[in-house]
C-alpha cells in the first residue's frame, strides 16, 4: 500500500560516494590483474602460482563492474548501524582523523618512548575524540591502562613489549 | 558407543584442577567481553589470543571454547538491557528482549535467555558429541575437488547471508581472498603480490586483519557517528530469575529454537541470523498470544536465543570435522588451531583425539558454569554497559594494539592494522558485511590448495570438479545456497516488519 505521493516517479541520482566506492573496487582488481601477470608460471605444475590469483582478480573486476551498475541505477548504501551509533546524526569525520593520528603517532614511538607512553598517547587521543575532556583524569588514565597491560603482559603472559624510557625501570 | 568412552576420556582431560580454571577464565572473560558493547564473539577470540601464547593446546582450546559459549551469552545482556544488537543473530534479542525490559521484566528476559542458552548449548553439544565422530569417518574420504567445492559452498552460503546483499557480500569476501594471496606461495615458492615489502613474504596475519576490521574499524566509525547523551541503560534490579508462568510459556521455544538452530550451523548454511528468524516467526504462529509479539513477548526471546546458541554447537561440527568454519568465530577458531600448528579436520579426531574431546567435554563444563555466572551475577554484567564510551573504546583499541605488535614484535603490522582499521570504517559506512572477508583470508589459501592438488590429480583436466559425483552435487547446492537464503531472508523480514508494524500502528 504504498502512498503514490510519497512514492519516488523516477530513479534516485547516482550518489558520487557509492560510484567512487565501485570504481575503487574496480580498480583494486586491476592491480590485482596487474600484480597477477608478474608472478611467473610455476615450473613442473600443472596450476602454477598464477591460476587462483587469476580467478581472484577477475572475480573481484566483474564484482566491481556489477556494483559500478548498481550504484549507476541509483542504489545508495546504508551506513551501518551499530550500539554505541546515532544513525539520525550527520557524520563527523574529525574525531576519527584523531584517533587514526594519535595511533600512527603512537605506532611510531613505541619503539623509542616505550609500550607504556606508545599506547598511553592512544589511549588518549581515543578517549579525547569520544568526548572526554577531563584532560588529567584522562591522561592518568591513559598512563595506569598503558602501564597495567604491559605489567600483565610480560610479567603474567611473558610477551616481550618494547620497554623504551622505562628500560631498566620495570 | 565409542563416542561415549571418547568423551569420558574427555572429561578426564577436562575436569583436571588448571583445566577448570582454564575454562572458568575462559566464559568469564567471554562474558566480560561479550558485554561489552562493540566486540562480538569473534573479536573476543581475536583479542585473547595473545593471552593463550604461552599456554599448551589442550588448555588453550579449553580456554577457547569458554570464550566461544561465553560471547554468545554476554551478547544477549546487550541486546535486552540496552537495545542494540552486536551482531544480526541478537536483532529479535534485542527486538522483543529490550521490549519486556522496559516493562520492567528485564529479570525475566535475561532468565530466559540465559537457561534457554544452556539448554539450547547442551543439547547443541549432544549433538555434535555423536554425530561429529561419525561426520569425520565419512570426510576422511571426501577427494580435493569435492572439498574444494565444499569450501566454494561455504564461501557463498557467507556471503549471501551476511549482509544486505550478495553482491556486497562476495565483493566483501573477494576482498579477504585477495589479502590471503598475499605472501610466498606454498607450493611453488614464488612470492606474490609482496611489493618489494620484506614483511610481507611471511603473507598478512588474519589476526591483524581482524582486529583491524572489526575492533579498529569499529572504533573510527563508531567515533564518527557517536550517540550524543549516552547509552539507554535499562536498571535491573535484583538477579535473572522467571516465574513459573514464563517458565511454562518457555520451554517449548527453547527446544524449539534448538532444533531450528543446530542444523543450520552445522550445514555450512551461514551462521546463526537465519534460524534465529524462522524461530521468531514459529513462535509467533504458534503462540496463544500474537498480540503480545513486537510488544515483548518472552517466547520471542526464548526460542530466538536457543536458536542462535544451538546453532553456535552446531557451527562446530563442520569446524572439527571438515575443517571447515561457517561463521567468523569459528574461523577464529580455525585460526587458532593453525597458530597451534594443528589442522582441524576429519584426522584430528584420530591425531589428536585428547584434545578434540577435551574440548567437546569442556563446552558441557562451560555452559554449566555460564549459567551458574549469569544468573546470580546478571546486575553485576549489566554494570558493564555503564563504562564511559570514551575510556571503553579507548581500551580496546589498546588491546587491539598489544594482540598485534606481540604477533611478531613488529610495528609494521601496526601500520597495517591501521590501514585495515580504515578499510574497517569504509565497510560499515558502505553497508559491507566483514565476516566474509575474515573467512575468505583465512579459508583463501586452503581453497586455493585444494584446487591446485584437484587438478593436477586429474592431470590438468578442470572438468573433474564436474565428473567428480560429490563435488558435483556440492557445486549444485552452491548455486543453490545463492538464491535460497534470499528467500528466506525477504520472507522472515517481512514477518519481522510486520510485528513491529503491527505494534506501531497499535500505539499510534
Amino acid at each position: 500500500m504504498t502512498d503514490p505521493s510519497v512514492a519516488p516517479t523516477h530513479r534516485p541520482r547516482p550518489s558520487v560516494p557509492d560510484l567512487l566506492v565501485a570504481l575503487g573496487v574496480l580498480l583494486l582488481g586491476g592491480l590485482l590483474l596487474a600484480g597477477t601477470l608478474q608472478i611467473p608460471f610455476g615450473i613442473n605444475a600443472v596450476v602454477g602460482p598464477r591460476a587462483f590469483p587469476l580467478i581472484v582478480s577477475a572475480g573481484t573486476l566483474l564484482l566491481g563492474l556489477a556494483l559500478l551498475v548498481s550504484a549507476l541505477q541509483g542504489h545508495r548504501a546504508e551506513p551501518a548501524v551499530e550500539e554505541d551509533t546515532d544513525p539520525t546524526q550527520p557524520a563527523d569525520l574529525r574525531p576519527a582523523a584523531l584517533i587514526l593520528g594519535g595511533f600512527l603517532l603512537g605506532a611510531a614511538l613505541l619503539q623509542p618512548l616505550g609500550f607504556v607512553l606508545g599506547t598511553a598517547l592512544m589511549y588518549a587521543s581515543v578517549g579525547y575524540a569520544y568526548g572526554e575532556r577531563r584532560l588529567p583524569l584522562l591522561i592518568g588514565v591513559a598512563l595506569t591502562v598503558a602501564l597495567l597491560t604491559y605489567v600483565v603482559f610480560t610479567r603474567g603472559l611473558g610477551l616481550s613489549l618494547p620497554p623504551g624510557l622505562l628500560n631498566g625501570v620495570l | 558407543m565409542e563416542a561415549l568412552s571418547s568423551l569420558l576420556t574427555g572429561f578426564e582431560t577436562a575436569l583436571t584442577p588448571m583445566n577448570l580454571l582454564w575454562a572458568l577464565v575462559g566464559v568469564t572473560l567471554g562474558t566480560l567481553v561479550g558485554v561489552l558493547p562493540g566486540i562480538g564473539p569473534a573479536l573476543t577470540v581475536a583479542l585473547l589470543l595473545p593471552v593463550t601464547a604461552k599456554l599448551p593446546p589442550v588448555s588453550a582450546f579449553i580456554m577457547f571454547a569458554g570464550i566461544y559459549y561465553g560471547g554468545m551469552f554476554g551478547g544477549s545482556t546487550t541486546s535486552i538491557l540496552l537495545n542494540t544488537p552486536g551482531e544480526s543473530s541478537s536483532i529479535i534479542t534485542a527486538l522483543e528482549g529490550n521490549r519486556m525490559a522496559r516493562k520492567g521484566r528485564a529479570a525475566a528476559a535475561l532468565a530466559t535467555a540465559a537457561i534457554g542458552s544452556f539448554v539450547a548449548g547442551t543439547i547443541g553439544t549432544i549433538l555434535l558429541t555423536f554425530a561429529a565422530p561419525a561426520i569425520a569417518n565419512v570426510a576422511v574420504q571426501i577427494p580435493p575437488s569435492a572439498k574444494f567445492a565444499l569450501i566454494l559452498l561455504a564461501f557463498v552460503t557467507i556471503s549471501a547471508t551476511f549482509g544486505s546483499s550478495p553482491l556486497r557480500g562476495l565483493i566483501s569476501l573477494f576482498f579477504g581472498l585477495a589479502i590471503g594471496l598475499v605472501g610466498t606461495d606454498l607450493q611453488s615458492g614464488q612470492a606474490r603480490f609482496t611489493l618489494g615489502v620484506p614483511e610481507l613474504l611471511d603473507g598478512i596475519d588474519f589476526v591483524t586483519v581482524v582486529i583491524g576490521l572489526f575492533a579498529v574499524g569499529e572504533t573510527l566509525y563508531v567515533a564518527s557517528r557517536l550517540r550524543k547523551g549516552g547509552a539507554n541503560v535499562i536498571k535491573l534490579a535484583g538477579n535473572a530469575r522467571m516465574n513459573r508462568e514464563d517458565w511454562r510459556r518457555s520451554w517449548k521455544p527453547w527446544l524449539r529454537g534448538t532444533a531450528l538452530g543446530f542444523p543450520f550451523g552445522a550445514v555450512p548454511a551461514g551462521g546463526a541470523e537465519i534460524p534465529t528468524f524462522l524461530s521468531y516467526t514459529l513462535e509467533r504462529k504458534l503462540s496463544k498470544h500474537p498480540e503480545e509479539f513486537g510488544k515483548g513477548a518472552i517466547e520471542g526471546v526464548a526460542g530466538p536465543e536457543a536458536a542462535n546458541n544451538a546453532s553456535a554447537a552446531g557451527v562446530l561440527v563442520p569446524l572439527l570435522t571438515l575443517g571447515l568454519p561457517t561463521s567468523a568465530t569459528a574461523a577464529m577458531l580455525l585460526a587458532a588451531f593453525q597458530g597451534y600448528g594443528l589442522q582441524p579436520g576429519p584426522l584430528l579426531f584420530v591425531t589428536n583425539s585428547d584434545l578434540v574431546w577435551g574440548l567437546i567435554a569442556s563446552l558441557y563444563i562451560g555452559n554449566v558454569m555460564l549459567l551458574a555466572l549469569n544468573l546470580p551475577l546478571a546486575p553485576v554484567w549489566a554494570r558493564l554497559l555503564l563504562i564511559p564510551r570514551p575510556f571503553l573504546y579507548a581500551a580496546i583499541l589498546v588491546f587491539s594494539t598489544v594482540g598485534v605488535y606481540s604477533l611478531n614484535n613488529s610495528v609494521f603490522d601496526l601500520y597495517l592494522l591501521a590501514l585495515f582499521g580504515l578499510i574497517g570504517y569504509g565497510m560499515r559506512r558502505f553497508d559491507f558485511p566483514v565476516t566474509p572477508a575474515i573467512i575468505g583470508v583465512i579459508l583463501g589459501p586452503a581453497a586455493e590448495s585444494q584446487f591446485r592438488t584437484a587438478v593436477q590429480a586429474s592431470s590438468g583436466d578442470f572438468t573433474v570438479f564436474l565428473r567428480q559425483p560429490l563435488s558435483a552435487f556440492l557445486l549444485v547446492a552452491v548455486l543453490a545456497a545463492l538464491v535460497v537464503p534470499q528467500l528466506f531472508k525477504a520472507r522472515a523480514r517481512r514477518l519481522a516488519a510486520q510485528g513491529a508494524g503491527t505494534d506501531e500502528t497499535k500505539r499510534a
